[in-house]
């Protein structure tokens, strides 16, 4: 259990939620949760080729008497030992770097708004960062705790959702459970998808894995994400292309984020595949 | 699409592939044109916000405007822009030492309206330090947004600053030097070739927009040796000053850190007592430049005792500003107390010896300047570029090496890093390209742990073990609990010595009760320089990763000290 899983925690309720979340998902791919307790708003996250600084909305330092003492009773509730991050560089006297060599992230939908705001169709700035930066895929959390109980990939083809794909295997690996792939055909035939993992070698895993590969073929991607399980954990690519293709074509993640509720875990642009 | 993703990765163009040196020269142009512009921008903005209040100045009330000045400044940067961090300079090294330079964008115009509220409205602090910042975050954003590599992106860092401090000197030479001895802190030519096309770049889009004129006027002094000799005084004086200055700042930081109310209140106390020191001594006010010009001219025509209050009394207000809160640099208040000080001893000096043939006030003001900013900053060579520069006085070059030197040397033997290195140093941070602490830094334990390790369980026997040795090239064998899987101790194969030859207690001897339980252990967080020190305290040459209480591999001083040398070899190579 080498891996680890940076959740920043929020003492409320629905901090409480989220961090249910991330004990389930670290017992499902044998991660431990590393716990940052926030003492200012505000913290640094050193990526390879960008800064990014996080400004948590005041919820985050809420009762910071007892903020340790509940992160610990949920994570030994979870039978998993918790460890504490306390940082070890600072910027500045208020502003800590958090490092970011982990293995996943969670990310509540938006870390730097009040809860209030927070919904379906929303991913804060801050969050959006991390996904482009990270070499980690972030753990993108649905308000209220809900074992999920598959693996729902979504894949286009791009690179992006190639490692999309092989986090899926990885995560379905390690966790047993079954996983199934969702293609939105576009222009495309089936059997291209195909060749792509062919190309990419991932063949054999996908026999191994894969329990269905459903093509959608109704030019309504909304509606066709009525099909995913609704206690699936939703893999997928992010911003793996330009601003100006999102722009003009619009993007798979945005409208995927946007109607289901299931948790998502986001591989980004600089994402590197799991060992 | 093909075309924009060349365009965002510049280093694949056909021309830069030939050498990346030229792929920095260009990006240096266009930093240094950004940086420079950056400074006249806060320039002009000073001259026009100066302008503006200007009309309040008669009124009784007018101790009040630094004080709002400071605290909008201090409000604009924690509720608007919340950056979080002092007045940038120790920011950009931090960044620079520990992660190849990225710097916020936010960081590139924050200090620049910040700093615009506090020194505009009677704040005694300079716009230097802020231009840097922002040059330097300028710097950092274009190499991110062209994804070049961190020792690129430290580069165009120092490009930032040089374009932004030789832009608001109108002083190329000056800039340059600052860079390379401040913020990069290697003199290489790697780094010196952009830095010094950035200077350039920064000075030409100064004297473009804004004229090309010295900051101060030129004026020739009449130096004998007695004159030479004389300013060894002067640089003990400077550096007595320099040290006060640094030590009044840090003082003021930690007092108005003890007070409960908000950063804005803080700012605005602080920016009230310089206004109400202003009230008697005019001096003290905002960046100074027009005393100084009066100093150097020698037409401040106050006598010692007031001269010498009103350096005492611009040391106190520049604490009061930087340290309460207000937003600013000290390259200015440097120099208006540098050429206070030096004025003050020409006067002592013309009380002591009235017949003797001193030079003109202007030249102690001069070294003064030159002691002030070596002193504080401990970079003798800005000092003394930055004040032939800005003064166009090459002919005092001898006495200006001088006082540098000394002061310098004074600062570092009383106060062994400078102002802007202070805390850094303290917390370990400044870790300059090539250095032991910059090696190991760039080095971290997961990369290093050894996995091809055998575990064996706590309950086996000695003689399965010895047959597990046989088979294996290591010294160390890790034991775990059978049932949990918790790391339990080591065996060294020094341990199974006593017994290796006693055929009798192979099947009596169970792992368990030879394994060295009081083994140190490292986890994967931990900072290499803090395992090599257990390593050396203990006399160890492996030690065992653990996490969770689970065994992740080995780590030993062989491996470290062979990616010591490949990482050294990495960071003096060009």
């Amino acid at each position: 259990m080498d891996r680890q899983l940076l959740h920043i925690f929020r003492n409320t309720p629905m901090g409480r939620e989220t961090l249910l979340q991330s004990i389930y998902l670290c017992k499902k791919v044998g991660a431990s949760p590393v716990i940052y307790v926030p003492k200012s708003t505000k913290f640094l996250m050193y990526f390879e080729n960008d800064v990014v600084q996080i400004d948590l909305d005041s919820s985050y330092v809420t009762a910071p008497d007892t903020a340790i003492t509940h992160a610990t009773e949920l994570v030994e509730r979870g039978e998993l030992n918790v460890t504490f991050l306390e940082p070890k560089h600072y910027t500045a006297s208020t502003l800590p770097d958090i490092p970011t060599t982990f293995d996943y992230m969670c990310c509540p939908r938006s870390v730097s708004d009040l809860t209030s705001k927070i919904g379906l169709g929303y991913i804060g700035p801050r969050v959006r960062r991390i996904v482009r930066s990270a070499r980690f895929p972030v753990f993108i959390t649905s308000p209220v705790f809900k074992a999920w109980k598959s693996l729902a990939v979504f894949f286009g083809g791009s690179a992006n959702a190639v490692n999309a794909l092989r986090l899926g295997f990885h995560i379905s690996r390690v966790s047993g459970m079954p996983l199934d792939v969702f293609t939105q055909v576009e222009n495309r035939s089936p059997e291209s998808y195909r060749q792509v993992v062919e190309d990419e070698n991932l063949g054999e895993e996908m026999d191994r894995y894969v329990n269905d590969w459903h093509f959608f073929e109704n030019k309504v991607f909304e509606e066709n994400l009525y099909d995913v399980p609704h206690d699936a954990l939703v893999v997928m690519g992010a911003f793996g292309h330009g601003v100006i293709r999102n722009f003009v074509f619009g993007s798979k993640m945005e409208k995927i984020q946007s109607t289901v509720s299931n948790n998502l875990l986001i591989a980004g642009p600089n994402y590197t595949a799991t060992r | 699409m093909r075309v924009l993703k060349l365009w965002r990765y510049p280093a694949n163009w056909a021309i830069f592939r030939l050498d990346d040196r030229l792929l920095l020269i260009f990006m240096a142009i266009i930093v240094g044109n950004c940086s420079g512009l950056a400074s006249v921008i806060l320039n002009r903005s000073l001259l026009a916000m100066s302008e503006w209040l200007h009309h309040f100045r008669s009124h009784w009330w007018v101790f009040v405007l630094p004080a709002i000045g400071a605290a909008l400044s201090s409000l604009f940067l924690e509720k608007v822009v919340k950056e979080g961090a002092g007045h940038g300079v120790p920011e950009v090294i931090y960044s620079v030492s520990r992660y190849g330079g990225l710097l916020r964008f936010r960081s590139s115009f924050s200090r620049l309206i910040s700093s615009c509220l506090t020194i505009g409205s009677g704040g005694s602090a300079g716009p230097e330090a802020p231009v840097v910042i922002s040059g330097a975050a300028i710097g950092s954003n274009i190499a991110k947004y062209f994804s070049l590599n961190d020792r690129q992106r430290v580069t165009l860092v120092g490009c930032g600053a040089a374009g932004a401090i030789s832009s608001i000197f109108n002083a190329p030479i000056a800039g340059m030097v600052f860079a390379i001895e401040v913020i990069v802190g290697e003199w290489k030519s790697v780094n010196i070739v952009p830095i010094a096309i950035a200077a350039v770049a920064g000075t030409e889009i100064s004297r473009i927009l804004q004229g090309n004129q010295i900051p101060f006027s030129h004026l020739l002094f009449k130096i004998d040796l007695l004159n030479v000799f004389a300013c060894i005084g002067l640089a003990v004086l400077s550096a007595a000053a320099a040290i006060l200055l640094t030590r009044m700042l840090r003082s003021m930081h930690t007092i108005s850190h003890k007070l409960s109310g908000p950063l804005w209140l803080r700012a605005a106390i602080g920016g009230c007592a310089v206004g109400i020191i202003g009230l008697f001594l005019p001096v003290v006010l905002g960046e100074g430049y027009h005393a100084v010009e009066a100093l150097i001219e020698g037409r401040y025509s106050q006598g010692l005792v007031f001269v010498a209050l009103a350096s005492f009394a611009k040391i106190a207000a520049t604490a009061l500003t930087l340290g309460w809160g207000g937003s600013g640099g000290i390259f200015a208040p440097c120099l208006v107390i540098g050429s206070l000080v030096g004025v003050t001893y020409h006067h002592f000096l013309s009380l002591l010896w009235p017949s003797a043939l001193w030079a003109n006030e202007g030249y102690y003001a001069l070294l003064g300047m030159a002691g002030l900013i070596s002193g504080m900053l401990q970079a003798p060579l800005t000092g003394i570029f930055l004040i032939i520069e800005i003064t166009g006085g090459y002919e005092v070059i001898l006495p200006l090496i001088l006082v540098s030197a000394v002061t310098t040397t004074l600062c570092h033997y009383i106060e062994p890093a400078s102002y802007y290195l202070k805390d850094l140093v303290e917390h370990g941070h400044l870790l300059r390209p090539g250095t032991d602490a910059r090696v190991l830094t760039d080095l971290n334990v997961p990369e290093l742990i050894e996995r091809d390790c055998i575990i064996v369980k706590h309950n086996m026997l000695l003689r399965d073990f010895i047959q597990i040795v046989q088979k294996s090239h290591r010294n160390y064998f890790p034991v775990e609990d059978d049932k949990t899987g918790n790391f339990l101790g080591i065996i060294h194969l020094d341990d199974i010595r006593p017994y290796l030859f006693n055929p009798g207690m192979h099947d009596a001897v169970f792992l368990g009760q030879i394994m060295d339980t009081q083994v140190e252990v490292v986890h994967p967080g931990d900072d290499l320089s803090e395992v090599l020190r257990k390593m050396d305290i203990k006399g160890l040459f492996s030690m065992p990763v653990v996490m969770n209480n689970r065994f992740v591999g080995l780590i030993s001083k062989a491996t470290i000290l062979d990616q010591y040398r490949k990482e050294l070899m990495v960071q003096t190579s060009h």
